[in-house]
């Protein structure tokens, strides 16, 4: 049989998800010998092949910024059987996207004296530009997590995340000790599970950077939190990792 | 004559290389460039809240998380007046050496390594070098391990936060990993050995080494002091008066120290405080410099042993871990929640990254809000630095074939280990 064709692109990100893939160790090399790998430019030298190359899945972290990755995504998309985005940018628009709800012609002005030729546009998300099959998502993504669906998308089957809240997953749901027993804005009962709770259990509150499960009905939850702390607080929560646009959208907020 | 490579592959971020050469041999323009957009993380934080600092400023790099969390809570706390417990220094050190452990490992195995073999591509070399590889991974291994139980993750960790932990790791779990970590050393010997034998390239040009600086031990966190060459500054004073921040080629800052080009990193540690390593790491040392009849001078000169100085760091800092959980052990680990009173004040902190020395400065107001915020990465200071080598390497590369012509700039750029993700923020 013939081994899939799969590649590994990085657009502007800080390329956490794929220091995840190179973390799993063994595992991970165990799983490029079941593929023919196309590209993945932080372990190998040849470039992105020019002409056409019929990619069987196509995994992409980060945030496509300036004009060449808009490009060069384009070109992944028309390539590629199925486009998976990777991690909190390239899913829901990352830390970066905070600068969307500032004000972008502020944010960059505390940087750079000269600005000429820096590009400063909105932050998208992949799915702006082109059409998406399947997200794995998370800030970093979860290295066991992408093994899995990885070897169900090379045998080109797509999936869907269970959608369960991050709760089922933590050790605190139902306890004394969980953040919200103690009036803490915690956004698990609304995130996507797949993490284990990572965040939680290591006494950080989930913000939420694997995206709002599908048929939540956030509003409700949302006005509960405002009574824990302010509402610009919550607020403030909920841009950390790019989700507030899509609670917008959901007439949430 | 022009020589370009559109996208150097193997090294952290996206980055690439043009040069314009006279048919004389005169470099007419030279320039090492990212292909990164900007996410203009600084200019984020204005007018967030404290606390988030660390979250945000973790997720410039996803390879040295750990120093750019542990700076921006350091500088924090000095704003904010809050002393950190002893155990809590023990902790962050214990990240921060694990995480040059990982860091150093990765690159040199992974990046740099099948540049002296012709390799191309990383799942050949693990064919190729079979044991060396083993050994690699069981070292990154243990340096994981170690940022998992001290911060909850190795990518972005979790639990240090201004004022401390929001987590403290189980004892027991140290207990193992001291067990692990004498085979982790004898792997790091081996590594050391490895490099050892690398046909490293003829390379002189004299620069100035900068790091943190205590005369007493081998230093890297908590420091007051910046050697420069021979010149001592206190941090402050290093930051505000003696570098100057080129802004004006965005999206990548430059830095010089008095206006000349300086290195940072492990080669610069090495030379600054080389004789504080601790005992086997400073015998493999002498033993490589004598057994190749490399004097001290030679040896700074030559940038390629950046790549040797970081094997001697895998194994210092694996030493310097086995102290530390030895120390932590000793200690009745205790849940703490220093009380953190707003007031408008500024911080500055400087640590040793992976790559080099790393400030970060905040400003916060009344409320705990950020107003004023600069990072400046070991990166963005070894810039001219690396173009000022390339200057020098380049005229000895010009008879060559395209081929080889790229694989010697593009060793030689890969040697300083360079993080564009960190340059490009």
């Amino acid at each position: 049989m013939k081994k899939p064709k799969v590649a590994f692109f990085s657009l502007t990100s800080c390329e956490g998800c794929q220091f995840v893939l190179l973390d799993l160790g063994k595992k991970f090399f165990d799983f490029l010998r079941k593929v023919k790998l196309i590209d993945f430019s932080l372990i190998e030298e040849a470039p992105f092949p020019k002409g056409k190359i019929e990619i069987d899945v196509s995994f992409v972290e980060g945030l496509a910024i300036k004009k060449e990755e808009i490009k060069l995504l384009k070109k992944i998309r028309k390539e590629s059987k199925i486009l998976v985005t990777i991690g909190n940018c390239a899913t829901l628009g990352g830390i970066p996207e905070m600068k969307n709800y500032q004000g972008k012609e502020r944010t960059i002005r505390y940087i750079f004296k000269r600005l000429d030729g820096v590009l400063n546009p909105e932050i998208k998300e992949v799915d702006n530009f082109v059409k998406v099959d399947f997200a794995i998502p998370g800030c970093p993504i979860n290295g066991e997590e992408f093994l899995k669906y990885a070897n169900q998308l090379i045998k080109g089957k797509i999936s869907e995340i269970p959608q369960k809240p991050v709760c089922t997953q933590c050790l605190h749901q139902g306890k004394e000790s969980c953040f919200l027993r103690k009036r803490e804005p915690c956004l698990g009962p609304i995130s996507l599970a797949g993490c284990k709770a990572v965040c939680p259990i290591n006494g950080i509150l989930c913000y939420g950077c694997r995206g709002i499960i599908k048929k939540a009905s956030p509003k409700g939850f949302l006005e509960t939190l405002k009574k824990f702390k302010k509402p610009e607080e919550i607020e403030d929560n909920l841009e950390i990792f790019g989700i507030r646009d899509h609670l917008e959208k959901l007439k949430a907020l | 004559m022009k020589i370009t490579i559109p996208h150097i592959h193997k090294i952290e971020g996206e980055a690439g290389f043009w040069a314009k050469v006279t048919k004389t041999g005169k470099i007419e323009e030279l320039k090492f460039q990212t292909l990164l957009g900007l996410r203009q993380i600084e200019g984020i934080l204005i007018g967030r809240r404290y606390f988030e600092a660390p979250i945000v400023v973790s997720r410039i790099c996803g390879i040295c998380p750990v120093p750019h969390i542990l700076a921006s809570c350091t500088a924090l706390e000095k704003a904010l007046d809050i002393k950190i417990s002893e155990q809590t220094v023990l902790l962050r050190k214990l990240l921060l050496a694990a995480n040059i452990i990982d860091s150093h490992t990765l690159h040199l195995f992974f990046l740099s390594l099948p540049d002296f073999f012709n390799i191309e591509n990383d799942l050949a070399l693990l064919k190729k070098f079979k044991k060396e590889s083993k050994a690699a991974l069981r070292i990154r291994e243990i340096a994981e391990e170690i940022t998992k139980i001290v911060g909850g993750r190795v990518v972005h960790p979790i639990t240090p936060i201004v004022g401390g932990f929001s987590r403290l790791p189980e004892k027991e779990r140290f207990k193992k990993i001291l067990k692990k970590i004498s085979f982790a050393i004898n792997d790091a010997v081996f590594l050391v050995d490895t490099f050892k034998k690398i046909n490293y390239p003829d390379f002189e040009r004299k620069t100035l080494f900068a790091t943190v600086f205590n005369n007493k031990d081998y230093p890297f966190y908590l420091e007051r002091i910046i050697k420069i060459s021979e010149e001592k500054f206190t941090v402050g004073d290093f930051y505000s008066t003696k570098i100057e921040e080129d802004l004006k080629n965005p999206p990548t800052k430059k830095v010089k120290f008095k206006g000349r080009p300086y290195m940072v990193g492990a080669i610069a540690r090495i030379n600054n405080n080389g004789k504080f390593l601790e005992g086997i790491a400073k015998e493999k040392l002498e033993e490589f410099k004598k057994e190749n009849k490399i004097s001290e001078e030679a040896f700074f000169k030559n940038t390629f042993f950046n790549l040797f100085s970081q094997a001697i760091e895998v194994l210092n800092f694996l030493e310097i871990s086995k102290n530390l959980i030895k120390e932590i052990l000793k200690f009745p680990l205790k849940e703490e929640k220093p009380e953190i009173k707003f007031k408008p004040a500024s911080g500055l902190s400087v640590l040793e990254a992976p790559r080099g020395i790393l400030f970060h400065y905040y400003e916060i107001d009344k409320d705990g809000r950020i107003f004023n915020c600069n990072i400046i990465t070991p990166t963005a200071q070894f810039l001219y630095n690396l173009e000022e080598d390339l200057k020098v390497l380049l005229p000895n590369v010009l008879n060559l074939g395209k081929k080889d012509q790229i694989r010697k700039i593009r060793s030689l750029i890969r040697v300083y280990d360079p993080c564009i993700s960190c340059a490009t923020h």
